[in-house]
């Protein structure tokens, strides 16, 4: 484009009026311009700047019929359309804009209005008013001194003799506190006060309260995205690993089983059949820890089943409700003669030995169960089978794999 | 009788012999009188050497003798008999918060030259403290009157009347009031109230201020442009003349920048009477705060106990449409739920003064004894911010928003838009609530929202404005430097440089920034350079009679009148006046058919109404054009017309248009646009819907660049490229403009024309 317009606007050498020429002369040279024109041509689209040049130009321009047609079709199609609403505010919306966001003294660096400031003292990028003066004085004294002194009268402003003293002080001590207080005013302005329009009835914050809720959502989508950016092997892997944990949880549930069970066959053994019937109660600290977690749910699950059950018998009180006025006979017809169930005594207190090994990796939870089988009834989860003795025989491992 | 106390004057101030013969008052000494038969028409007069001021020393004063000069018999001013009604103000003045500390303030008052006071509104500083400074300064002893300037004029006039009464006075004597294009005052006179305007305009010729011994700035919070001016004028002036005081009363409690500013004064403040307001946000921002704001209105309606309700809009359209929907919805609350009566008001600018008197009647009764009680609601822009006071607001409702003029160097606009108000706006409007009993005020934004997205302080007017009339009166008041003129809040260094700029263009500066012999003619109209420029150069182009007009009906407001209920029928009245070539033309036909009317005796008031046209602004339309005639005819400047048969006459108007307006044109876009390009600043607009111009032309000069959500110009008048280059030819000088179509169309045309020319030149 550069290297076209630079031939246009530059008038060939041996131009002149046609009339001067003979006519053959002309038509060579005019092959020649067209010949090398086709070498560098390119089509400008924008016909403004054809036009512009057609106008600014001294008419130098050669324009082949072809092109000239074209040009003329298309500004005519460009003017005959009628622009939407919408374009036009978008167009006119931009053109504030952009003169908005340029300081004047850089679109108009020769106006007579900035001169008459500079000779006035004015230097670009400064502010208006006493306070630069001031800085600038002080910048040549290089007095600091004069500053504090100035703004020591703010403490006694309220006293007569202060004032009058200010007064007398001459103009270093005045400018000083004239300072101050354009310091406190937030500054010297330099560039003047954007225009904000305003569309609609739309209330305070509802502008921002949008933008926030739009950086939300934009931040959500980018999250989503970059999740949905890991690659096939991850996701994967991830399932994998989900997949796995998840039987490994159901496998220390059923060791948790086994090893309650075990320990109730002890007990019985043990005690043989003397108390049979009642349900016992019995602190859950007792438990080993491997397979406590299993009784405590059960026994919560259960307490909660109940609650629920005696608020629907539509006593409007908790069961443990103690009523004074009640007596032995009131309880028994109202069948609370019994409690039917018993809680661990313990469990509405904190267990933190529970809570430490219920934080561990779900494998290594198995591991302690399977171990503590082995250690305590010679039994093996994988081999599903008891030993007689310590030494396990038979029994491939510790671990699944081992059992494989 | 008025002749009589002429010459009693005449009498005493020989008797006195002083050195203000012109203001010496009926107190002089009556001794001499005592020996003669007591002549009952001076009775008056010599019950008056009993003159309690005799006994005053200026600057020496008591709050305790001013109170036994208050309290005799006599007006120690007039010396006329204080009548029945003077006794029942005064008892209400003392009243008066202020009152209390009337001695405090003397004693600072004599010990300080500059003072800052601190009243809130309802304190009673405006009326009171100028009648303190009467009673200390004793203007009639020294011939230094008492200036008390008002950002608005409406106040001037009313606060003066107030005065006037207080003292029992008649206003235009002893008190008077000047505002732009009125004067109301006196030999006599010895308190006047002014617009900060008026006063920046007469320091014009006095620069020392010399005809005032004290200068009360009221409102100063407010920062209107002049008062910021005036600020900073008084301070240097404080140094030149040690005997002047000043007096700087805020409305708020952001006293310190102030008293910082003039050299760190004292500060006197003055607790207003207020109750404790409480306030509440909504928890989500508002969709719609119109919406919002009636619907808060109607709970307040439906809920609380009595209380009158202020809610704050922006503009008269807003208010009107607000209005109805409140109105509309409590015919319902009353059929349906037994709500009590509510009457509602609206309170805007233009509005006429009649029906902004109504804000003061008394919320209705309940329909039955005992009934849910009745109560008022105004629903009013911010001027019921700071300088209303209306009695018996108890909720307040407040969207955060109001119409605020800013302007923008880069573009040249001076427009209103709607903007968020400030924190300490926000503060002023819910005090409304607090002034009779504990109120509650309800703020349609989060607390969030008030936190972060609204502003300290309003910016004052000067940050806002065009300052090309600023600039060129500084210029006329003798400030050399305006670069470090020391404002309180100096504007962008652009608005300078866009300020000094136009009037170069308008040759009101030369290029050293020097005031041209035109540009102190300019600064002697009240009025922006452009126009001031176009009505002096009109004699050149014989129709200074009409531009004259002109100037006027634009210094006015909107002269048509548009009732939502007859839209229609006000547009074909307009059409009546239309004319092709232009708004501003046609402005001229509605007022000679005025002038018309006038003439022939029939009731303009009714030709008017039927005419859909304001006849308020009409008539001061008509004075404002008395007193610029006058101005023209004391500088000789010729009031001259083209015959109306003459096929020129609206040629020569539209020619003597640009002659001021050269920066204010707009071209089409292209044929069969409706888009203008404004030109220099490239900016498209639109011609505003209310023209009556109706085939569009390709270039039109215009009186104001309006920006709502679309960019408008209004009062437009058609015009011929060339004449641009012809009369403004620097400002048109085609090397200075950027490319584009506007420099491509001006080479177009200063070619056709050097043609033409040319083959003339030929012929």
């Amino acid at each position: 484009m550069s290297t076209a317009s630079q031939q246009r606007r530059r008038p060939p050498p041996t131009c002149k009026p046609p009339k001067t020429k003979p006519p053959e002369a002309n038509k060579r040279e005019e092959e020649e311009e067209e010949v090398e024109d086709y070498m560098t041509m390119t089509f400008p689209d924008d016909p403004s700047q054809l036009t512009s040049l057609a106008a600014g130009g001294s008419g130098s321009i050669k324009e082949t019929s072809l092109q000239r047609r074209q040009r003329l079709r298309r500004e005519a199609e460009a003017r005959s359309r009628p622009k939407s609403k919408a374009e036009l505010a978008a167009e006119a919306d931009a053109r504030r804009e952009a003169a908005l966001s340029r300081s004047l003294f850089a679109a108009h660096p020769k106006s007579k209005g900035l001169a008459m400031m500079a000779k006035m003292g004015f230097k670009e990028g400064g502010a208006l008013g006493k306070q630069q003066q001031q800085q600038q004085q002080q910048g040549l004294s290089s007095s600091p001194g004069q500053q504090p002194g100035g703004r020591g009268d703010d403490g006694a402003g309220s006293d007569g003799d202060a004032v009058e003293k200010g007064f007398g002080a001459g103009t270093g001590r005045e400018e000083g506190s004239g300072g101050a207080g354009a310091a406190g005013g937030g500054g010297p302005r330099i560039e003047p006060i954007r225009l904000e329009i305003k569309d609609g009835r739309e209330g305070i914050g509802l502008e921002s309260e949008r933008k926030r809720k739009i950086r939300e959502a934009a931040e959500a989508a980018g999250e989503r995205a970059k999740r949905a950016k890991e690659d096939e092997a991850g996701y994967r892997e991830r399932m994998r690993r989900e997949r796995e944990e998840a039987r490994l949880e159901r496998q220390f549930v059923a060791a948790q089983r086994v090893a309650e069970r075990m320990a109730g066959e002890r007990e019985d053994a043990e005690v043989g059949e003397g108390n049979g019937g009642a349900a016992v109660s019995r602190p859950l600290k007792a438990i080993s820890v491997v397979w406590r977690g299993l009784v405590r749910a059960r026994e919560e699950a259960e307490r909660d089943r109940r609650m629920r059950y005696d608020l629907e018998q539509g006593l409007a009180r908790l069961p443990t409700y103690e009523d004074a006025e009640e007596d032995e006979d009131d309880r028994k017809a109202l069948g609370k003669a019994n409690t039917a169930y018993v809680t661990a005594e313990d469990l509405d207190e904190e267990d933190t030995e529970l809570d430490e090994f219920n934080a561990l990796p779900v494998d290594e939870r198995l591991l302690k169960v399977v171990e503590y089988l082995r250690r305590e009834y010679h039994y093996c989860f994988w081999c599903k089978f008891a030993y007689s003795d310590e030494q396990m025989e038979g029994c491939p491992g510790l671990t699944e794999e081992d059992h494989d | 009788m008025t002749e009589s106390t002429k010459n009693l004057k005449r009498s005493s101030a020989e008797r006195e012999g002083t050195q203000d013969s012109k203001r010496v008052k009926t107190n002089g000494d009556g001794v001499a009188k005592m020996d003669e038969k007591p002549n009952p028409y001076l009775a008056h007069y010599d019950e008056g050497f009993k003159s309690p001021l005799d006994d005053m020393e200026r600057h020496k004063t008591t709050a305790l003798q001013a109170s036994k000069a208050e309290d005799s018999d006599n007006n120690p001013w007039t010396g006329r008999p204080h009548s029945q009604q003077y006794f029942k103000i005064l008892k209400t003045r003392r009243d008066l918060p202020v009152h209390k500390q009337r001695q405090e303030f003397l004693d600072m008052y004599h010990s300080s030259q500059i003072l800052v006071f601190v009243g809130e509104t309802g304190s009673g500083k405006t009326t009171q403290i100028p009648q303190y400074v009467l009673y200390d300064e004793l203007p009639h002893l020294t011939g230094k009157l008492i200036a008390c300037t008002q950002p608005r004029r409406v106040a001037a006039m009313s606060v003066a009347q107030r005065v006037a009464d207080e003292l029992d006075v008649n206003l235009g004597e002893e008190v008077g009031y000047s505002i732009r294009f009125e004067n109301k005052t006196g030999p006599k006179t010895l308190l006047k109230y002014m617009t900060d305007g008026q006063l920046l305009r007469e320091a014009m010729h006095d620069h020392d201020m010399s005809r005032y011994g004290c200068i009360i700035l009221d409102e100063a919070h407010e920062r209107t442009l002049a008062t910021d001016i005036l600020m900073a004028l008084l301070k240097q002036i404080a140094e030149r003349r040690k005997d002047l005081k000043i007096i700087v009363m805020s409305a708020t409690l952001d006293a310190q920048k102030f008293q910082t500013y003039f050299f760190n004064a004292p500060l006197l403040a003055v607790p207003g009477r207020t109750h404790p307001v409480e306030i509440f946000y909504t928890p989500e921002p508002e969709r719609d705060y119109v919406e919002a704001a009636v619907r808060t209105v109607l709970q307040i309606h439906a809920s609380e106990p009595e209380g009158d309700i202020l809610l704050f809009l922006t503009g008269e359209e807003e208010i009107e449409d607000a209005c109805r929907r409140i109105s509309l919805e409590v015919d319902d609350m009353i059929r349906e739920s037994d709500a009590g009566p509510m009457s509602v008001y609206p309170l805007y600018g233009t509005l006429p003064p009649h029906q902004q008197q109504r804000i003061f009647d008394k919320a209705p009764e309940p329909f039955r004894k005992g009934g849910r009680p009745g109560r008022k609601c105004i629903v009013a822009t911010n001027i019921a911010e700071t300088s209303l006071t209306i009695d018996g607001i108890v909720y307040v409702v407040d969207p955060g928003f109001s119409k605020q003029k800013i302007y923008n160097p880069r573009t040249r606009v001076e427009s209103l838009l709607v903007s968020p108000i400030s924190k300490a706006s926000a503060q002023q409007r819910a005090g409304r609530a607090g002034r009779t009993r504990p109120g509650k005020c309800f703020r349609l934004y989060t607390e969030a929202a008030f936190k972060k997205e609204l502003i300290e302080q309003t910016y004052p007017e000067i940050l806002r404005s065009n300052l090309a009339n600023t600039v060129l009166e500084l210029k006329k008041l003798g400030v050399e430097d305006l670069v470090h003129f020391d404002l309180m809040d100096p504007p962008a260094p652009e608005t300078m440089m866009r300020a000094l700029e136009e009037l170069n263009y308008l040759a009101c500066l030369d290029d050293d920034g020097e005031l041209t012999t035109l540009g102190s003619l300019a600064s002697e109209f009240p009025l922006d350079p452009a126009l001031a420029v176009m009505l002096i150069s009109s004699p050149e182009f014989y129709c200074s009679n009409e531009i004259l007009s002109i100037t006027s009906l634009l210094s006015v407001p909107q002269i048509w009148v548009r009732p939502n209920n007859a839209r229609k029928r006000a547009d074909e009245m307009k059409q009546q006046f239309a004319h092709p070539d232009g708004d501003h033309l046609t402005l001229l036909n509605a007022y000679h058919a005025y002038k018309g009317v006038e003439q022939a005796g029939e009731d303009v008031k009714k030709w008017c109404h039927e005419h859909f046209l304001s006849y308020r602004h009409l008539s001061s339309a008509d004075n404002v054009r008395a007193q610029l005639k006058r101005i023209m005819e004391t500088h000789d400047i010729q009031l001259i017309s083209t015959p109306f048969q003459n096929k020129e006459y609206y040629v020569n108007i539209r020619r003597a248009l640009l002659a001021g307006f050269f920066m204010q044109v707009a071209m089409r876009e292209s044929s069969g646009s409706k888009v203008y390009k404004t030109v220099k600043d490239d900016q498209l607009v639109m011609i505003h819907p209310g023209t009556a111009v109706t085939s569009p032309y390709d270039w039109v000069v215009y009186n104001e660049f309006v920006l709502t959500t679309k960019q408008y110009v209004r009062t437009v008048t058609n015009i011929r490229p060339e004449w641009l280059l012809e009369i403004a030819p620097n400002y048109y000088d085609i090397d200075t403009f950027e490319k584009g179509e506007i420099k491509n169309a001006l080479i177009r045309i200063s070619e056709k024309v050097r043609r033409r020319q040319a083959m003339k030149g030929g012929r």
